[in-house]
C-alpha cells in the first residue's frame, strides 16, 4: 500500500460525525481494494501515480476570484479548498428550495439515506471521497417546486491544496430545477468532488459539469443520478483536461418511462489527460436514454472514454443509443475509447457508434477554396463540430458564456 | 411457442456420439516428465523439448485470466491428460486404406468424406483424433506444387528449420495463459507451407475430433504463405457428449510474407453441453497472424459450439498496405457462454481492416463481442470499419460488447458502429403474411442478418453453416 493511501486512511479513521455509520462501510471496502494501476480496468489508460508523488495540504486561506458566468441570474454555493465561502454564496432562497450545509446534514432526515444511494461502490476515489468529504451541501428542492433560477455550485481550488467534497440533490415529485456544478483552479491540487442527485416522479432536471480545470490541477469526481418514474434528465458536461481529469457519469433509471440525455464536450491540450466513464443503467423497462461525447485532442494530449449502456433482465422496450466522435489535431496526440453495451433484454433498441479521426480534407479544401485561412478553416469546422452539442443546451446563458471559452481554448491549442 | 423454444433447447447434439477405439492414453496430471513423454513419442529433436519446457515454466507462473464475461468453473489441470492416441496409430498407416475402418466410420457419421471422392470436391484433409493427426490426404499431389501440407510433428522432423524459424513468432510461449500451456504440450496439428508465388491447387482442410474422455485437445496450426503465394484453409471440430468439461486449448499462427493471402475459415461445433450447461467444451484459443507488406489474412468464423468460447482471432498488419478482415457469426443457446472477437493492430502505413461480428443469443445464453482496433503511431492513412450486431431471441439472454479502440496517429480512421435488437415484429409480420411458418421465418431473417459472413465463406462451408444455424435455431421463435 503506498503511504498516500495509508496517510489517507488514517486520516478517515479520524473523521467522526453523522455520516460514520456509511463511511465506515466504505472505508472497510476500501482497505480490501487494491491501489489502481494499469491493469486495473477502470483505470487502464489514467496512470494516477501523480498524486502519491504530489504534497498537499489541507486547504488555504486565500482569496479567490470567482469566475462569473454573464448574464446568468443564479443561486450561487462557492466553496473555495472545499471550504464554503458565505460572502460569495447567496443566502436568500426561494421557496421550495433548502440548502444544508454537509457538516450540518443530520438536521435532514433523508440526507443519510441519500448518501451513497446512487453513486456505486465501484469507484476508488469515490470511497476516498465517501469516507474524507465533510465539507459540501444538501439541496433538496420540494415537490411541484419551480425554481427558475439554476443553483451554481461553485468549487475553486488553489494551489497545493486537498480537498474532498460532497453534493447531495433531492429533486421532489414534479419538481423543476436547474443545477450548474462549476469547478475550476489551474494550479496543482488534488480534489474529489461527487454528487449524488435523486430525481423524483415527474420530475425534471437540468444539469451542468464545467468541468474546467486545466493545467497542473488533479481532479476526480463524477455525477451519479438516479431518476423515477418518468423523471427527465438533461446533462450537459464541458471537461477541459488536466494533469489528471477523471469524471463518472453514472444515470440510473430507476423508474419507468425515464428520459436522460448526456451531452459532453471536451477539448485537450498539452500533454492533458481527460477520462469520461459514462454508464447508463436501465434497470426498469420502458425508458429512454441518449449520449453524445465530441472530443477535440490536439498536442500530447490523451482523450479517454468509457461508455456503457447496460440493460437489465426484463427491462424490455428500451431505447438507447451512445454516440462518441472525436477529432485528433496532432501527431502525438491519442485517444482511447471502449463504448459498451450490455444487454440482457430482447426487445430493446441499443446503438452505439464512435468515430476517429483528422478534420475532412475536403472540406478543408472547400474552405480554403474560398479564401478561408487554413487555421481559421481548422477553427470553424472543429468548432462546428462541438457547436451542435453547445446549441441544445437549454440555458442560453451558459451557451453564450461558453462559446468564446471554447472558441479561446482552439485559438491557443497545438495545431500540428 | 414456449414448448418448440423448449423442445429446440433440449434437442440433441449431432455429432454427440463417442467413437469405441482402443487409445493410448496417458494418465492425468501435468510435470515436465509428462512434457518429456510427449516429446519423446513425437520423436521431437532437443531444441523442440527445451521449447515445449521453457513454456510450462513460464505457464506455471502465470494467474488464469478472468477478465472475459464467461463464468465457468475453473479447472483442475491436474486431473486431464495431455495426450491420448488411436492405438492403432503406433505404427502410422501410410495410405488411407490402412486406417482403422472404425475410425473412418466415425469421419463418414460427421459427413467429412475422407476418401478418394474428396478429390471431386477438391480438399486436401488433415485429420487429427485426440491428440495426434490421423490421416492427411493428398499430400503427394500437393507437394509437386511444392506445397506442404502435413501435421506439424512430422514437420518438426521433416522441416525443423522452418517451424523453428517461425513457431512462436507469432502467439510467443509468453503471450497468455492458455497459449503458454499450447506451447508446452501440444500434441498435433497442422503444417502448410505455400512456396513463393504459388496459389494452392485445393482448399486445405482440418477436422478435429475429441473422442476420449478426461483428455485435452491441444494443436497447434502453423501456416505460412510465402511471397506472393495464396491458401484458403478450412477448420472444422466436433467432440462426443460428456458430462464433463473438456478443455480445448489451441494455437493457431499464421505468416503471410510480402503480398501473400491466407483466408481462414472456421466452422466450430464444439459439443456445447445440455440446456443446464452441464458438460461441453472449454474452447480457449489464440488465433492470430501477422501481415508483411500488401499481404492479407482473412479470418471467417462461424461459432456454434462450446460451452465456453474465449477466442479472438487477431491481425497484427505490420507491413505497409496491408489487410485484415475477420467476418463472424456466434450463435449461442442454451447455458452457452461466448466471449469472442478479433484484435486489429495497424503498424503498417495504409493498412486497412474490416471486421463485421455478428452475435445471435437464444436460450439463456451470453454471447460478447470484444475487440480491439489498435492504430499505432505509423499507422499512416490506416483505416478501419467495425460493425457489430447482435439479435436477441428469447427474453434470458445476453447480447454484450466490449469494443476497445485506441488511436494514435490523426490520418488514420477508425469508425465502429454496433446494434442491438430482436427479430422486428414487422419483419415477421411480413414473412407470416406472405405464408411462411414463424421458424421458417426467423430462420430466413437471421440467414439474412449473417448473410455478409456467410458470403465470405468457401462454397461447401457456407452450405454447412447455414444448415448448422438452422439447426440451432429452430423452435427458438418466442
Amino acid at each position: 500500500m503506498s503511504s498516500w493511501l495509508a496517510n489517507t486512511i488514517s486520516e478517515a479513521e479520524q473523521v467522526n460525525d453523522w455520516l460514520s455509520p456509511k463511511r465506515a462501510e466504505s472505508l472497510a471496502l476500501l482497505k480490501n481494494t487494491p491501489w489502481p494501476n494499469r491493469k486495473t480496468e477502470a483505470w487502464r489508460y489514467t496512470p494516477i501515480n501523480v498524486i502519491e508523488r504530489a504534497r498537499f495540504s489541507a486547504a488555504n486561506d486565500t482569496d479567490v476570484q470567482i469566475t462569473a458566468i454573464e448574464n446568468l441570474d443564479s443561486i450561487d454555493l462557492v466553496f473555495i479548498d472545499g471550504i464554503f465561502n458565505l460572502q460569495a454564496s447567496t443566502n436568500d432562497f426561494p421557496e421550495g428550495l433548502f440548502i444544508t450545509q454537509l457538516s450540518e446534514g443530520q438536521s435532514c432526515e433523508w440526507a443519510l439515506d441519500g448518501f451513497k444511494k446512487t453513486k456505486p461502490n465501484k469507484h476508488f476515489f469515490g470511497l476516498i471521497n465517501d469516507a474524507l468529504a465533510t465539507s459540501g451541501c444538501i439541496i433538496d428542492v420540494a415537490a411541484n417546486a419551480r425554481i427558475e433560477r439554476p443553483i451554481r455550485i461553485v468549487q475553486s481550488f488553489t494551489s497545493g491544496s486537498q480537498s474532498h467534497t460532497r453534493i447531495l440533490v433531492r429533486v421532489g415529485p414534479s419538481a423543476k430545477v436547474s443545477v450548474v456544478e462549476q469547478l475550476q483552479g489551474d494550479e496543482l491540487c488534488f480534489n474529489t468532488s461527487f454528487a449524488e442527485y435523486d430525481i423524483g416522479e415527474a420530475a425534471t432536471l437540468e444539469h451542468y459539469r464545467l468541468a474546467m480545470q486545466c493545467q497542473a490541477a488533479i481532479s476526480i469526481g463524477g455525477s451519479h443520478f438516479s431518476l423515477a418514474q418518468s423523471a427527465k434528465l438533461t446533462s450537459n458536461l464541458i471537461g477541459f483536461g488536466s494533469q489528471l481529469s477523471r469524471v463518472d457519469m453514472d444515470i440510473i433509471h430507476a423508474g419507468e418511462n425515464a428520459i436522460s440525455k448526456l451531452n459532453v464536450i471536451y477539448l485537450l491540450d498539452g500533454k492533458e489527460l481527460f477520462d469520461l466513464h459514462s454508464s447508463f443503467e436501465h434497470t426498469v423497462a420502458n425508458g429512454t436514454s441518449d449520449q453524445n461525447i465530441r472530443c477535440i485532442v490536439a498536442d500530447r494530449a490523451n482523450a479517454v472514454f468509457n461508455g456503457r449502456i447496460h440493460i437489465h433482465r426484463d427491462a424490455q422496450k428500451i431505447l438507447a443509443s451512445m454516440n462518441n466522435r472525436n477529432l485528433l489535431m496532432s501527431e502525438d496526440a491519442q485517444v482511447n475509447t471502449k463504448p459498451e453495451l450490455e444487454i440482457y433484454a430482447d426487445d430493446v433498441r441499443c446503438a452505439h457508434g464512435v468515430t476517429i479521426a483528422e478534420i475532412d480534407e475536403q472540406a478543408m479544401f472547400y474552405l480554403q477554396s474560398r479564401g478561408v485561412s487554413r487555421i481559421d478553416a481548422q477553427v470553424i469546422l472543429s468548432f462546428g463540430f462541438i457547436n451542435e452539442l453547445v446549441d441544445q443546451m437549454p440555458n442560453v446563458a451558459i451557451a453564450d458564456w461558453l462559446r468564446p471559452q471554447l472558441r479561446n481554448r482552439f485559438a491557443n491549442m497545438e495545431i500540428r | 411457442m414456449t414448448d418448440q423454444l423448449d423442445e429446440a433447447l433440449q434437442r440433441e447434439y449431432e455429432a454427440g456420439f463417442v467413437s469405441d477405439i482402443e487409445s493410448r492414453t496417458f494418465e492425468p496430471g501435468l510435470d515436465e516428465d509428462v512434457i518429456r513423454r510427449i516429446s519423446a513419442m513425437k520423436e521431437e529433436p532437443q531444441w523442440m523439448l527445451d521449447w515445449r519446457l521453457k513454456a510450462f515454466a513460464l505457464w506455471q507462473k502465470m494467474p488464469e485470466p478472468d477478465w472475459a464475461h464467461i463464468q465457468y468453473e475453473k479447472m483442475d489441470f491436474q486431473s486431464i491428460s495431455y495426450y491420448s492416441a488411436p492405438k492403432s496409430m503406433d505404427d502410422r498407416p501410410k495410405s488411407l486404406d490402412e486406417v482403422d475402418p472404425e475410425l473412418l466410420a466415425t469421419y463418414e457419421k460427421l459427413g467429412i468424406p475422407l476418401i478418394e471422392q474428396q478429390q471431386l470436391a477438391g480438399i486436401a484433409v488433415d485429420v487429427v483424433f485426440d491428440s495426434v493427426s490421423v490421416v492427411t490426404t493428398f499430400r503427394e499431389k500437393l507437394k509437386e506444387q511444392g506445397v506442404i501440407f502435413c501435421p506439424i510433428s512430422d514437420a518438426i522432423r521433416e522441416h525443423p528449420e522452418l517451424v523453428q524459424k517461425y513457431l512462436g513468432s507469432v502467439v510467443s510461449q509468453k503471450d497468455n495463459f492458455f497459449a503458454a500451456l499450447n506451447c508446452a504440450v501440444f500434441t498435433d496439428g497442422s503444417f502448410v507451407y505455400i512456396p513463393k508465388g504459388t496459389r494452392c491447387p485445393m482448399e486445405l482442410s482440418t477436422y478435429f475430433r475429441i473422442n476420449e474422455l478426461n483428455t485435452g485437445q491441444f494443436e497447434r496450426t502453423l501456416i505460412i504463405a510465402d511471397e506472393g503465394s495464396h491458401v484458403s484453409y478450412l477448420e472444422g471440430c466436433t467432440a462426443p457428449q460428456r458430462d464433463e468439461n473438456q478443455l480445448h486449448a489451441a494455437v493457431v499462427e499464421l505468416i503471410c510474407l510480402d503480398n501473400a493471402e491466407i483466408k481462414y475459415s472456421t466452422v466450430q461445433n464444439w459439443y456445447p453441453g445440455d440446456e443446464n450447461g452441464k458438460g461441453g467444451i472449454y474452447n480457449f484459443v489464440t488465433k492470430r497472424g501477422i501481415c508483411h507488406d500488401s499481404a492479407k489474412i482473412s479470418w471467417t468464423q462461424v461459432e456454434t459450439g462450446s460451452a465456453v468460447t474465449w477466442k479472438y482471432p487477431s491481425c497484427i498488419l505490420k507491413g505497409d498496405n496491408s489487410i485484415g478482415e475477420f467476418y463472424s457469426v456466434a450463435l449461442t443457446r442454451g447455458a452457452q457462454q461466448a466471449d469472442t472477437g478479433t484484435k486489429m493492430i495497424h503498424l503498417g502505413k495504409n493498412t486497412r481492416s474490416t471486421i463485421i461480428s455478428k452475435g445471435i443469443s437464444a436460450g439463456k445464453s451470453n454471447n460478447s463481442y470484444r475487440g480491439l482496433v489498435h492504430m499505432g503511431k505509423g499507422a499512416k492513412g490506416a483505416r478501419n470499419f467495425t460493425q457489430c450486431d447482435s439479435l436477441l431471441i428469447g427474453d434470458k439472454c445476453g447480447a454484450h460488447t466490449f469494443p476497445y479502440v485506441e488511436s494514435r496517429n490523426p490520418t488514420a480512421i477508425v469508425e465502429h458502429e454496433a446494434t442491438t435488437s430482436k427479430v422486428s415484429d414487422d419483419q415477421m409480420f411480413l414473412c407470416r403474411q406472405r405464408g411462411l411458418d414463424p421458424e421458417k421465418a426467423v430462420s430466413m431473417i437471421v440467414n439474412g442478418f449473417c448473410k455478409e459472413v456467410f458470403k465470405e465463406l468457401p462454397m461447401e462451408f457456407a452450405v454447412e453453416a447455414g444448415k448448422l444455424l438452422e439447426i440451432s435455431l429452430e423452435g427458438s421463435v418466442g
